[in-house]
């Protein structure tokens, strides 16, 4: 991640309309896209939990989910800093920032369900649907923002393009990004993994020898 | 027995509890119509500016209306035991969500009867079936996915809290869709007919996955 | 054959420990008492042999099945009394106990039946919220005999009910399967000639004509 930090701010040029701010943008679409792939661990995680109850794939899918929020915040705290700066709004109803609100909104309520649920089954099962459910409303919203703007054409504000050298830093950034959520992941599954140990609500089923009980006298 | 006569005789037992009650109708019905007051107030509307003013008032009142009608249809039966007594039963779970699904759809229905009227009333803005059809579309999807919740939240604490969260993220694409459907029909500008089609997809949509759900959400 | 094989059944609510490893087994046609304080678990191991709720562990076998893959096949066999009557209030009695035979499959006759067993006949048409706490009880007991249960579970019934509690219940427990959770020790062993007693979960054993020396 230093290494893309150093590439960010020394190896790709001063972008020519919106200058050095324009450097957020790695990070923040870097962000953006490691936000997703948690999301898509979090539906993995729930599909397969629904499935065989497996107590692995609830851990992965709060492990994706938390690091997803964090992903998800940078993302829109980054992109409200360079939309002030560029466009001189923090906020604008857009198909993708919409989207990615709403995106932030889907977590923050899978962990509020995981948490006031009964803990064990009942949280990662309810977790689960709303992890499935907001995995197919996210493009759902962002479909239905971008149809909503070809009904009211407006001014289209952002700019994709991207001279060669900006994009190696952008995707060298991207995996950084990536490889950073994904050991982040990973190191929330491990204590997700102690914390069931301990409060061992996840017991699999033991199956017993049948024992006559004992009478009372 | 028959799913969609378990569905049916939910429903109207529901239906029944309700008319003999009148808890949740006249509620909803007096927070609609202070619903529209306030957005008079609030908005400034006048002729030139109702039409464009009157369908948000629409989606909003609907929505909040919405929320309470759909949690209170998991809230009561929790108080009561007596959700857990029909799912010892050998009827289907999905079923008997359905039936619940649709008597809390019909009591909001009830509500916009008394909701569009008023709008035209109060805002001056054409009262048509285009109008109606397109909230009655947008209704479906958003009860099937109301009550999904509902049911969710009504096991677990901070419910007045959660239902919210959880649903309007669910209940945008249809505010959108809706929203723009009544807005041309309200004569502004915008395709209807792609409106009300995005709105069946929705609805098909998430019927399909609400469906699927409901047993996770309610059996243990 | 066994009508009833619980083994380990362990549940937790978070880390409170509700049911430690549990077993019992239950004979077609026996009637076991549930004993125990406010606490002990009764509610819980009730829920659970009713299959009204998973436990964290444990494995459950009703009539030679597994109670919980084969949940909808066994809600025929099963007939539960929870603590609480679960009713709905603004329909009547009869009108309650006719929905659950819809939702039961059963048909409407037997609403008359359940009505007489449990001796609500008279206040039949009445609503079940202007019903005393022991005749909503009774309404509870008669839905819950509407689809003829080989095996009963009963969660404190007599609780509400008056002096004839011990009559009424005696009626419908006598060819069926049956575990009565209740905490008077004077019914259970009048009743039930089996008892198991629960403590902080635990199960300190079975007994029979189970004398309890204060």
């Amino acid at each position: 991640m230093l290494i893309a930090g150093a590439a960010i701010f020394f190896y790709a040029p001063t972008d020519y309309l919106q200058g050095p701010v324009q450097r957020i943008f790695y990070l923040h679409v870097s962000s953006a896209i490691a936000a997703f792939g948690c999301f898509a661990v979090v539906l993995a995680g729930g599909v397969i939990y629904l499935r065989n109850e497996s107590p692995a794939a609830d851990r992965f899918a709060r492990s994706g989910a938390l690091v997803g929020v964090v992903f998800t915040t940078v993302t829109l705290v980054m992109g409200m800093l360079w939309a002030k700066t560029v466009w001189g709004a923090f906020w604008v109803w857009d198909a993708r920032l919409t989207s990615t609100l709403v995106l932030w909104i889907i977590y923050a309520g899978y962990l509020l369900v995981r948490r006031l649920a009964d803990p064990g089954r009942q949280a990662a099962r309810f977790a689960a649907v709303v992890g499935i459910f907001g995995f197919i409303d996210v493009p759902v919203v962002h479909f239905s923002v971008t149809w909503w703007t070809t009904q009211h054409p407006g001014p289209v504000i952002i700019n994709d393009a991207l001279p060669p050298q900006m994009l190696a830093t952008f995707l060298f950034t991207m995996a950084c990004t990536v490889v950073l959520a994904a050991v982040m992941i990973a190191i929330r599954y491990q204590i997700e993994t102690l914390v069931d140990e301990r409060e061992q609500v996840f017991e699999p089923a033991k199956v017993l020898v049948a024992r006559e009980p004992e009478p009372v006298q | 027995m028959n799913p969609f006569r378990v569905a049916l005789a939910v429903a109207r037992k529901d239906l029944r509890s309700e008319w003999r009650t009148r808890e949740v109708v006249p509620a909803l019905a007096q927070f609609i119509i202070l619903a529209l007051l306030i957005g008079n107030f609030g908005f400034q509307v006048d002729s030139r500016n109702a039409a464009s003013i009157a369908p948000g008032i629409l989606w909003l009142a609907l929505v909040f209306a919405g929320l309470v009608a759909f949690g209170r249809t998991f809230a009561a039966e929790r108080e009561q035991a007596s959700l857990e007594a029909m799912l010892m039963t050998p009827a289907s779970p999905v079923a008997i969500f359905a039936g619940k699904a649709v008597a809390a759809s019909l009591l909001l229905i009830v509500c916009e009867a008394v909701m569009l009227p008023a709008l035209s009333l109060f805002f001056g803005t054409p009262f048509s079936a285009d109008v109606v059809a397109a909230v009655l579309i947008a209704t479906v999807g958003m009860a099937a996915l109301g009550c999904l919740f509902a049911a969710m939240v009504a096991r677990v604490r901070a419910r007045e809290l959660l239902l919210p969260l959880l649903t309007l993220p669910l209940w945008i694409p249809f505010i959108i869709a809706g929203g723009q459907a009544v807005q041309s029909a309200m004569g502004l500008p915008g395709s209807y007919s792609e409106a009300i089609s995005l709105l069946i997809d929705f609805d098909i949509l998430f019927l399909v996955l609400t469906s699927l759900a409901a047993r996770f959400v309610l059996d243990e | 054959m066994s009508m009833l094989v619980a083994d380990g059944l362990t549940h937790r609510f978070g880390s409170e420990r509700a049911l430690d490893n549990v077993d019992l087994v239950l004979d077609t046609g026996e009637h076991m008492a549930v004993l125990g304080d406010n606490g002990a678990g009764k509610t819980t191991l009730l829920r659970i042999l009713a299959t009204a709720l998973r436990p964290t562990s444990g494995r459950l076998t009703i009539a030679g099945l597994d109670a919980f893959g084969e949940r909808r096949r066994l809600r025929h066999y099963l007939g539960y009394v929870a603590h609480a009557p679960g009713l709905y209030p603004a329909l009547s009695a009869r009108e309650n106990l006719e929905f659950f035979c819809d939702l039961q499959d059963v048909d409407r006759s037997r609403v008359d039946e359940a009505l007489a067993t449990v001796g609500l006949t008279s206040v039949s048409h009445r609503r079940a919220g202007e019903l005393s706490r022991g005749m909503q009880q009774r309404l509870a007991i008669g839905r819950a005999i509407l689809h003829d249960p080989r095996l009963l579970i009963l969660d404190e019934p007599d609780a509400s009910l008056g002096a004839d509690a011990a009559d009424l219940l005696a009626g419908l427990m006598h060819d069926r399967t049956t575990v009565l959770a209740t905490h008077d020790h004077a019914l259970a062993n009048r009743l039930c000639p089996r008892t198991l007693v629960l403590r902080h979960g635990r199960s300190l054993g079975t007994a029979t004509h189970l004398r309890v020396v204060r």
